[in-house]
């Protein structure tokens, strides 16, 4: 990680609340607008979806009806759910838009999202060992985890977790791999097993058993769509999250580097440890600004739509003090995820021959 | 049929699932307000059909609720939401009208003053408009009248006027049997509020006295004393209501006190009144917790969830730093100040960042 001094740390994060200032004092009515707009349309499509599946026996309509709920899903989850968990829309004070009370379309309860995703995950962003997020405890993604004949397989991990993404997100706080080495015990995870089977279960209810029973004679198509729908979110996003933290100057950190540390180093450790991709309005609302990962990480509380107009001025103050504003192609920054994945899937013998060689 | 969503107990559930929400009727709140803001299910919706000077600084706005409103009694409040650049306030307001008004009309109203920096008062003097729609909730509040016809004491000062009006024009149309007398005391006589329907209440209802008290028209300022309370036969024997100023009530419960009148026939209701913004020195206060039954006293620039803390709670939290909203929680009243932007939150009900807020004076919290 780029080296700041404690008087540098303290201007850089003078300079980064200045921005969120800027933006804070100018919340207000254009926001709750935006926000609206997105929940007005994720209820349109949603609905839309629903209504046209039974009718999916038509093969066009089935396309538009998958596609249309599977649009719904991933608007909801990372336009809406996603943003609004992490208190960007607190502030307006509407009971159906508050971090504390909003309850998403996905198995993962907003509770345990909250615990792991917002407090683990962006407190500890990248620390190796503290934040869970980084590799899912399924994958090997940098030498700071001793390698283990098992990684030469986490391609499939990969793909794994890919599909069932919702599924492995319910998960995460299950926290399997302490359990499987015993630094917890399952009675322990009681309350969190109790949740998922609530949360998991009405989920499955709605998309597996109701829907498709609600129009039997069509029930297979509409459980086919239904599942489609939920592939097209679990891939996506599981796509835009790891594009935003696993790319390949992604930085990672261990727990001895950030103990006790300032505003100012939390701020660079999240410049650093986190990626952007390039991409048009319509993406970057889809993927829940998470295409601005970098000011996301910044700034986990400010309305989301406003990062892609703060961007040139996180871009500048990175620049003031030489730090790299990771960013690049959707395509480009997802290629260099995929070659980590593989590469920390090898035996560090092997993979520092690899890189050794010129590309 | 949406409200099917919310009383049939299974399609309820089944809504909760398909829709995950306690309330899953608002889940096509978005679509709905889009055709008409009056089929929104998450808040009884009401339209703003007329508004009328009372004073120069207040107005009475008449609402219509929709219908599933449950209505009220003389003397209650409500509170309302009102959206103002794209935040909810809620603020808590008398209803003023008697409740006949809207068992016959469907219609409510709500007198209110403007008060000096207040954000919601002022705005909606200067905005609202008839048509626009506001969220109202029920009406609660213990300020209600006796059930059998007794001898009544009223003491107002302005703007306390309006829950005690609810009351007299409910007790002048059921011509109230025993006297009742209203001793309002007023600024100037043009700071009367609502002097016509007041007015036309005497004349119609002989049981009735009113006293207006100008307090700033003579030489000298002149209060609430017991030569006031002498003057209304048989004093002692009446039931008390009083709403206004905490100066004027503190003065009114001693000499009810003094003559001997016990506290239960004294009723005392609060109407909002103006916290100004204190300096940031004056930092701490008493806080309670209501969902603990538990208040405890802070000093200084303690946090709230420090408080909480101290105090044996176990509130959610992250990262203790304002990042993760963790530790949100709703503040039913009282002032607090965000130690990271260093601003004043409002006095009414909202969403707090526990880790960052820091009492100014008492604060409640739903914990």
């Amino acid at each position: 990680m780029k080296k700041l001094n404690e008087a540098q740390l303290n201007e850089l994060q003078k300079d980064l609340d200045a921005i969120r200032d800027e933006v804070l004092a100018d919340l207000g009515e254009r926001d709750a607008k935006y926000i609206r707009r997105i929940v007005r349309l994720h209820r349109t499509l949603e609905i839309g979806g629903r209504a046209m599946m039974p009718f999916g026996f038509i093969p066009p309509v089935f396309v538009a009806a998958t596609v249309s709920l599977g649009l719904a899903k991933i608007i909801e989850n990372m336009e809406i759910g996603h943003n609004v968990m992490h208190g960007q829309y607190d502030w307006m004070n509407d009971p159906s838009l508050h971090s504390q009370t909003y309850e998403w379309d996905t198995v993962c309860s907003s509770e345990s999202w909250r615990r792991t995703h917002n407090y683990e995950h962006h407190t500890y962003t990248n620390v190796i060992g503290k934040d869970r997020d980084y590799g899912y405890a399924v994958m090997r993604l940098s030498d700071d985890v001793k390698w283990h004949p098992a990684h030469l397989l986490q391609f499939i991990n990969y793909l794994m977790l890919s599909v069932f993404f919702q599924w492995g997100v319910g998960l995460h706080e299950l926290e399997s791999e302490r359990l499987r080495r015993r630094e917890i015990t399952w009675k322990s995870k009681w309350p969190f097993i109790k949740s998922f089977f609530r949360k998991g279960g009405r989920q499955a209810f709605k998309d597996y058993v109701f829907f498709p029973l609600l129009t039997l004679p069509v029930a297979p198509i509409v459980l086919a769509g239904n599942a489609g729908a939920n592939l097209m979110r679990n891939l996506w996003s599981s796509t835009v999250i790891f594009c935003g933290h696993f790319t390949q100057d992604a930085e990672t950190f261990t727990e001895e580097s950030c103990e006790n540390e300032s505003k100012g180093h939390w701020y660079l450790r999240q410049l650093t440890g986190s990626s952007n991709f390039t991409g048009s309005n319509f993406v970057h609302m889809l993927s829940g600004h998470l295409s601005y990962q970098i000011e996301h990480h910044v700034f986990p509380d400010l309305p989301a739509h406003r990062y892609r107009e703060i961007s040139p001025k996180v871009q500048a103050v990175c620049e003031k003090y030489g730090i790299n504003y990771n960013t690049d192609s959707f395509a480009r920054q997802y290629w260099t995820v995929l070659k980590r994945i593989g590469k920390f899937s090898l035996p560090d013998s092997v993979r520092l021959k690899l890189e050794a060689q010129p590309a | 049929m949406m409200s099917l969503l919310e009383k049939n107990r299974p399609l309820r559930w089944l809504g909760k699932q398909l829709f995950n929400r306690e309330d899953p009727a608002a889940f096509f709140d978005p679509l709905l307000a889009q055709v008409d803001p009056m089929l929104v299910r998450q808040y009884v919706p009401a339209k703003v059909i007329e508004i009328t000077d009372e004073t120069a600084d207040t107005r009475t706005f008449i609402l219509k609720p929709a219908a599933r409103w449950a209505g009220f009694s003389a003397g209650q409040h409500v509170n309302t939401c009102i959206e103002i650049d794209g935040t909810r306030y809620n603020r808590t307001f008398s209803l003023s009208c008697s409740p006949a008004q809207w068992k016959l009309h469907g219609t409510v109203s709500l007198t209110i003053k403007r008060l000096p920096g207040g954000k919601v008062t002022n705005w909606m003097h200067d905005n609202l408009q008839p048509g626009a729609v506001l969220g109202l909730g029920e009406a609660f509040g213990e300020f209600q009248l006796p059930a059998n016809p007794e001898p009544l004491l009223y003491i107002a000062g302005g703007s306390g006027i309006t829950p005690i009006l609810s009351q007299l024009e409910t007790l002048a149309s059921e011509d109230w049997r025993a006297p009742v007398t209203l001793l309002y005391f007023v600024r100037t006589q043009a700071d009367v509020i609502a002097a016509e329907r007041l007015y036309a209440i005497q004349k119609r209802w002989p049981a009735f006295n009113l006293q207006v008290l100008a307090t700033e028209e003579g030489e000298t300022p002149q209060y609430l004393n017991d030569q006031h309370l002498e003057q209304v036969p048989g004093v002692n024997a009446r039931r008390c209501y009083l709403c206004g100023p905490k100066g004027l009530m503190d003065l009114a419960t001693d000499l009810l006190h003094k003559r001997g009148i016990a506290d239960e026939r004294i009723h005392c209701t609060f109407f909002a009144a103006a916290t100004a913004a204190l300096a940031t020195d004056d930092l701490g206060g008493v806080v309670q917790f209501a969902r603990s039954d538990l208040s405890v006293s802070s000093e200084g620039d303690a946090a709230l969830l420090d408080i909480a803390e101290a105090a044996k709670l176990s509130p959610q939290y992250g990262c203790r730093m304002g990042i993760c909203h963790q530790c949100s929680c709703r503040k039913t009243s009282g002032t607090v100040v965000n130690r990271v932007t260093g601003k004043v939150s409002g006095p009414g009900e909202e969403s707090i960042q526990l880790c960052v807020s820091i009492p100014q004076g008492p604060v409640t919290l739903d914990l």
